[in-house]
């Protein structure tokens, strides 16, 4: 027992002792931990939103409390921080008192190309009259348009033009009730609910990132710790010295395994400690079936390794063939991003890739997601792969260099 | 100068005998094209998706109109509000509506924590307007978008795949010199070729000119792939091209040589390249906008030489605007780390690995 415990020991100090080990085993999950959940945990949060946008109105002839300023002081409210250090939504760019609106157009439609800018609101000339007229009409014609200028190939102009065109809706809907036309006593109820047993409320970005984070500190640990290591290990002979003792095969691979696996428990422990203290995280891994999932994964994930170690020649052609499937492995899984709509070829990667099931398993166990897939399917597909490594890592690995 | 030339050809065998670094280099980046056009194609687009429909109220054909106008999604039609539920829990829909004569419910999956937002924006839209329309009215004040953009068939895949260029030409760069070179003093080839008067820099020149061409034919095979394959249409200024991804590589081969300087081992060069990248990768805004970043990172993202190649490999393929002296000034700083680092470090990299 001693020499099992030591083997293992040994393996979580060398591991440790690797700065590269410790880059992509620890450092790169809270890496991608943070940086997800700093960028796509906000969004939808306009707070923590920040657009440069301009604004032109044209319509200088209209009066002072007409539509056109009206709508020109909501985007000045806008980009106006309500509080000392609060980032207001927009940055709003306006002509000076000396410069021309064409000029002034010019300079910035240029500046939205070359993606400086999120968009460009131009209130048009006689615009105050014609919203006038239309809200005034007995049947109400095509409404007045300003135009929003934008890039349809920028994600954060469409999204700021989305924003403004739903500041206007609202705009809208004030003008309507105060001219009398809109009836607010009969205006439709609005619901939202959110389908599921537990569904009480709207599921944490963080809540649901972070399992998929923890699934992939042990994929990343399993693909490239385990053959490398071993590989590693082989190719520079100090597995050599292990196989003239008496320590016999089975005995390394059981020292092995318990160093990977408090490896794995390190990592589980760091990155649920950043997800709960640095991001609120509120998900809760101390159930049964999400510990024996983070098992079944940790294990899935290093079998895994032992069959790229059974099928490379060489310590770098392990870590090629790892370097391949990593990618693949990780993106086709729904770890990050969803997988729906899928073309065939890709989709029948993503429903043999074991990442797939040990992620909609673990979401499901602690309440994350709703599982789509059956749960015989959610440990059958692991557990056949760990069946299929271990029948290939025993007929092919070989634990010393050739002679 | 004969050097150089017989140095040439033997990196020119040596990369044609290299499985692996052609691998890397031409059909890597072809799988993050492929995995990531069709990944990200379907996350938000409202358009592609399945919504549930219950309408048990008056005003029914009013709120088809309603969201017939509000796009192309699918509409699959149920009896009881018990099934659509059933359905948006179980992903046959995405999201449902259901209209009981008084009040617009909608109906979310909670676990699609990325695509909710998109959902929650339509059913928004399709309230107000039914709200408008059932009392006869139209919204007062009309929104009209205008694309501006440099390319006509602009659409989000058009600038994602300028920066999956530029992750490449980084990842190439980075590795190029240093993991030969490692590999190089590994073998101990390099201890034979350091007792010929050959010049240190005339190795590194060798080098970066067979990675060059390689890296050079790997971007126009991976811009090709994504034309062909997603439908994209691309502006692109060849000769700025061309300039741009030589420039570009040989800086980054530049910064590369410094990894060189670091580390012993070809595996060691390819993780400190390969962290490096990936980090860029995310601070640079390849796969989402920089604005969607706090503010500190949008900062740090300025410094990154990643930002600046993607912002330039877009602007070479005409989905980004900008001014051509910042365009000659970028291209002109990347050759310039390269024409500075190259004599500068060839001393210290070739030179034998310690013993």
């Amino acid at each position: 027992m001693t020499d099992i415990l030591l083997l293992a020991r040994t393996h979580v100090v060398t591991a440790l002792r690797e700065r590269v080990t410790l880059f992509w085993f620890l450092v790169f999950p809270i890496f991608l931990l943070t940086i997800l959940a700093l960028i796509f945990g906000r969004i939808g949060e306009e707070s923590e939103i920040h657009f440069d946008i301009a604004l032109v109105n044209r319509d200088v002839g209209a009066p002072a409390d007409g539509f056109s300023a009206r709508i020109a002081s909501i985007f000045v409210e806008m980009s106006t921080a309500k509080e000392s250090g609060e980032r207001p939504l927009f940055s709003l760019h306006a002509p000076s008192l000396d410069e021309s609106h064409d000029d002034f157009l010019a300079r910035e439609e240029q500046a939205l190309r070359r993606g400086e800018l999120a968009a460009i609101v131009v209130i048009p000339e006689g615009f105050h009259e014609a919203v006038l007229a239309t809200a005034m009409a007995p049947i109400m014609p095509d409404p007045p348009s300003f135009e929003v200028l934008m890039s349809e190939s920028d994600v954060a102009s469409e999204m700021a033009a989305g924003i403004i065109e739903q500041i206007i809706v609202e705009v809208d809907r004030e003008i309507l009730v105060q001219m009398g036309r809109f009836d607010e006593s009969a205006a439709i109820g609005r619901a939202q609910v959110w389908v599921g047993e537990d569904a009480a409320d709207e599921v944490r970005y963080v809540d649901f990132l972070l399992p998929g984070v923890i699934l992939m500190g042990f994929f990343t640990n399993g693909l490239f710790g385990v053959p490398g290591a071993i590989l590693f290990n082989r190719d520079r002979k100090v597995l050599r010295r292990y196989w003239v003792t008496a320590l016999p095969v089975g005995r390394y691979l059981v020292g092995f395994s318990l160093g990977h696996l408090a490896l794995c428990v390190m990592q589980f422990v760091l990155l649920y400690l950043l997800g709960r203290f640095a991001f609120g995280a509120r998900v809760s891994f101390a159930r049964l079936d999400a510990a024996l999932l983070l098992v079944l994964s940790a294990v899935t994930f290093m079998a895994f390794g032992f069959l790229i170690a059974s099928l490379a020649r060489t310590a770098n052609a392990g870590m090629a063939i790892a370097n391949v499937l990593n990618m693949p492995m990780m993106f086709l899984s729904g770890l990050f991003f969803p997988t729906g709509g899928l073309p065939t070829f890709l989709a029948v990667f993503a429903a043999v890739n074991p990442v797939t099931y040990l992620v909609e398993g673990l979401r499901t166990s602690v309440g994350v997601q709703t599982a789509s897939t059956s749960p015989i399917l959610l440990l059958a597909v692991p557990l056949g792969w760990i069946a299929l490594s271990a029948a290939v890592a025993s007929r092919r690995l070989r634990w010393d260099v050739a002679r | 100068m004969s050097a150089f030339v017989h140095l040439l050809l033997a990196e020119f065998r040596i990369l044609r005998r290299s499985w692996l670094a052609l691998f890397f280099t031409l059909i890597f980046p072809l799988i993050f094209i492929v995995i990531f056009g069709f990944l990200f194609g379907g996350i938000g687009e409202v358009d592609r998706s399945r919504m549930g429909l219950v309408i048990s109220g008056p005003d029914g054909e009013l709120l088809e109109s309603v969201i017939g106008d509000a796009g192309t999604m699918e509409i699959v039609r149920y009896e009881a509000v018990e099934d659509l539920s059933t359905d948006v829990g179980e992903r046959v829909v995405d999201f449902g509506l259901a209209w009981d004569g008084s009040t617009l419910r909608s109906f979310l999956d909670p676990s699609r924590v990325q695509e909710n937002f998109a959902f929650q924006q339509v059913v928004e839209g399709m309230q107000d307007d039914f709200d408008l329309r059932r009392q006869g009215l139209t919204n007062p004040i009309g929104v009209e978008a205008v694309h501006v953009g440099p390319s006509d068939a602009a659409g989000w895949f058009n600038l994602v795949v300028p920066g999956i260029l530029a992750f490449s030409i980084l990842s190439t760069g980075l590795f190029a010199v240093s993991g030969h070179l490692t590999e190089m003093k590994e073998r101990h080839t390099l201890d034979r070729m350091i007792v010929t008067p050959m010049r240190p820099v005339a190795l590194l020149a060798a080098i970066a000119s067979v990675r060059l061409v390689l890296a050079f034919v790997s971007t126009l095979i991976t811009l090709f792939v994504a034309i062909a394959l997603f439908d994209l249409s691309f502006d692109v200024s060849w000769p700025r091209y061309a300039v741009f991804v030589a420039c570009s590589t040989l800086g980054t081969m530049g910064l590369g040589t410094c990894i060189a300087l670091l580390v012993r081992r070809p595996s060691s060069a390819s993780n400190i390249a390969n962290a490096l990248a990936m980090v860029m990768m995310f601070l640079a805004g390849i796969y989402f906008p920089a604005e969607f970043m706090p503010r500190f990172l949008q900062v740090l993202g300025q410094w990154l030489p990643l930002t600046h190649m993607a912002n330039a490999m877009r602007y070479v393929t005409g989905v980004l605007d900008m001014s051509a002296a910042r365009f000659w000034t970028t291209s002109a700083a990347f050759l310039g780390i390269a024409v500075v680092l190259f004599p500068i470090l060839g001393r210290y990299v070739v030179r034998p690995l310690r013993r």
